[in-house]
């Protein structure tokens, strides 16, 4: 088998074993992680669950670029004589599979949400609201639509009944947690989970995860918008009420079933807003250090890994993987 | 309301209707700026009839049409049923990019909504005592 296609069936196949293990040790933390995250702040909360979702994915390829691609090329020898067992392809086509599906999914998001953006321009028109940082799509419509769409430039899409019921103090809150969404790029870090694909071998693991980034990434936009303000909190959970009601009393029945479900996510936000006002924004010069340090260390780990004996080490393991079930 | 999208000469037939007011296909055809076979016409007209965009009457073997609605009331009807459609969709919260308000918002029963909002208005009368 020639070298380059040796190459990347090794690559692959130790993507794939990474992953699972990446995708273990992240299942056994998803709950307690979110868990953990209603006792910090939740910019902080969803920045680690949106890692730890990504961990997997993420970290199995830097670990396949970093470590086992330079073992590979400076260690393999070019002989086409050599073969790959079969037990290496299977697990490589796994993990070209896992890839093939994730990307497919998060193109679909994009292409959707680029028609959604389109057809809000051809629906309603582009008008500037007080306090919204660029214009707005203002569609005709009595639906509860009030969203930040796109990834690049994320315009914001409001329709006329939730103007209609919206104060001015309550619009100015609910504009100002999209625009919170919008500094965040929330949109695309929706984008990078669709990317990224599922935890292995334990599904429920991703659910819970991506669940929990959506709540604390909702909870850490109200508490932007609110910054610290007793009355603005208050603003925010009425424009939150408001805009249930209108989906409560929308009379199409599909309207019920597609947004169903989130009761709870509801109440605890209001209740959250209501109790007192959340903190604004801090500062976030612990985290700074924290990352800095944890640089420094992974630096060091990978001048250690690619010295020639951990390299030649690395390429012992590779070669089992290749020859596996030959 | 249909919630297809309309085609090009869908599109230039209803933008005749809506110029001209009811008309048989013999008034359309010269009015659509490029040769179009009679056939043609009828058919879409039919189609246009069939998706509820059209009422139609018959007089002396030719149908009349007219259009169901305003240009506007269209407008708005189509906004309406793009919305609706959107909302509908189980990608809603998923899969669509779209960080909204309404992700945590769903149907909720009305007496949970209620209590909402008082619970908003002992806050609201709270701080105005308080002066803020």
């Amino acid at each position: 088998m020639p070298f380059l296609a040796r190459f990347l069936f090794v690559s692959l196949a130790t993507y794939s074993l990474l992953h699972l293990a990446l995708g273990l040790m992240v299942s056994a933390i998803a709950r307690p992680a979110v868990h953990l995250g209603e006792r910090i702040r939740p910019r902080l909360a969803a920045g680690c669950l949106l890692a730890l979702r990504l961990l997997p994915a993420a970290g199995a390829a830097l670990i396949v670029a970093v470590v086992c691609v330079p073992s590979y090329l400076s260690n393999e020898p070019e002989a086409p004589t050599e073969s790959v067992g079969y037990g290496c392809m299977l697990v490589a086509l796994l993990g070209l599979g896992m890839w093939a599906v994730s990307i497919a999914r998060g193109l679909r998001a994009a292409v959707s949400s680029r028609s959604f953006t389109q057809r809000c321009g051809q629906a309603g028109r582009l008008a500037r609201l007080p306090g919204a940082p660029a214009p707005s799509y203002i569609v005709d419509s009595t639906a509860p639509l009030l969203a930040l769409a796109g990834i690049v430039r994320p315009r914001l899409a409001i329709s006329r009944g939730v103007l209609r019921v919206l104060t001015a103090e309550e619009l100015a809150a609910a504009l100002r947690h999209e625009r919170a969404h919008r500094s965040a790029h929330d949109n695309l870090k929706r984008l990078f989970i669709l990317l990224a694909p599922g935890i292995l071998p334990l599904a429920a693991s991703t659910r819970t995860l991506e669940s929990g980034w959506r709540k604390f990434a909702e909870w850490a936009a109200d508490d932007r918008a609110v910054g610290g303000s007793e009355r603005r909190s208050c603003a925010l959970a009425a424009a939150l009420v408001r805009v249930a009601r209108i989906a409560a009393d929308s009379p199409q029945p599909s309207l019920a079933s597609s947004l169903l479900g989130d009761t709870d996510q509801l109440a605890e936000r209001v209740d959250r807003l209501l109790r007192a006002a959340p903190p604004g924004p801090r500062i976030a010069g612990r985290t700074t250090l924290a990352l800095g340090a944890a640089l420094l260390m992974a630096s060091s780990l990978v001048v250690a890994i690619l010295q020639p004996a951990a390299l030649y080490a690395v390429h012992r393991v590779l070669e089992r993987l290749e020859h596996f079930v030959e | 309301m249909t919630q297809d999208a309309l085609g090009h000469l869908e599109m230039q037939v209803m933008e005749v209707l809506w110029a001209r007011g009811e008309s048989n296909v013999s008034d359309v055809v010269p009015r659509l700026g490029r040769p179009l076979a009679y056939t043609t016409v009828m058919t879409t007209l039919d189609r246009l009839f069939k998706k509820n965009l059209l009422v139609r009457r018959k007089w002396e073997r030719a149908f009349f049409y007219a259009p169901r609605w305003t240009r506007q009331e269209w407008e708005r009807k189509r906004a309406g049923d793009f919305m609706a459609a959107f909302l509908a969709s189980p990608q809603v919260s998923g899969d669509l990019l779209i960080s909204s308000l309404v992700d945590a918002v769903g149907q909720h029963d009305t007496a949970l909504l209620d209590e909402f909002e008082k619970k908003i208005r002992s806050k609201r009368r709270e701080l105005g005592r308080r002066g803020e």
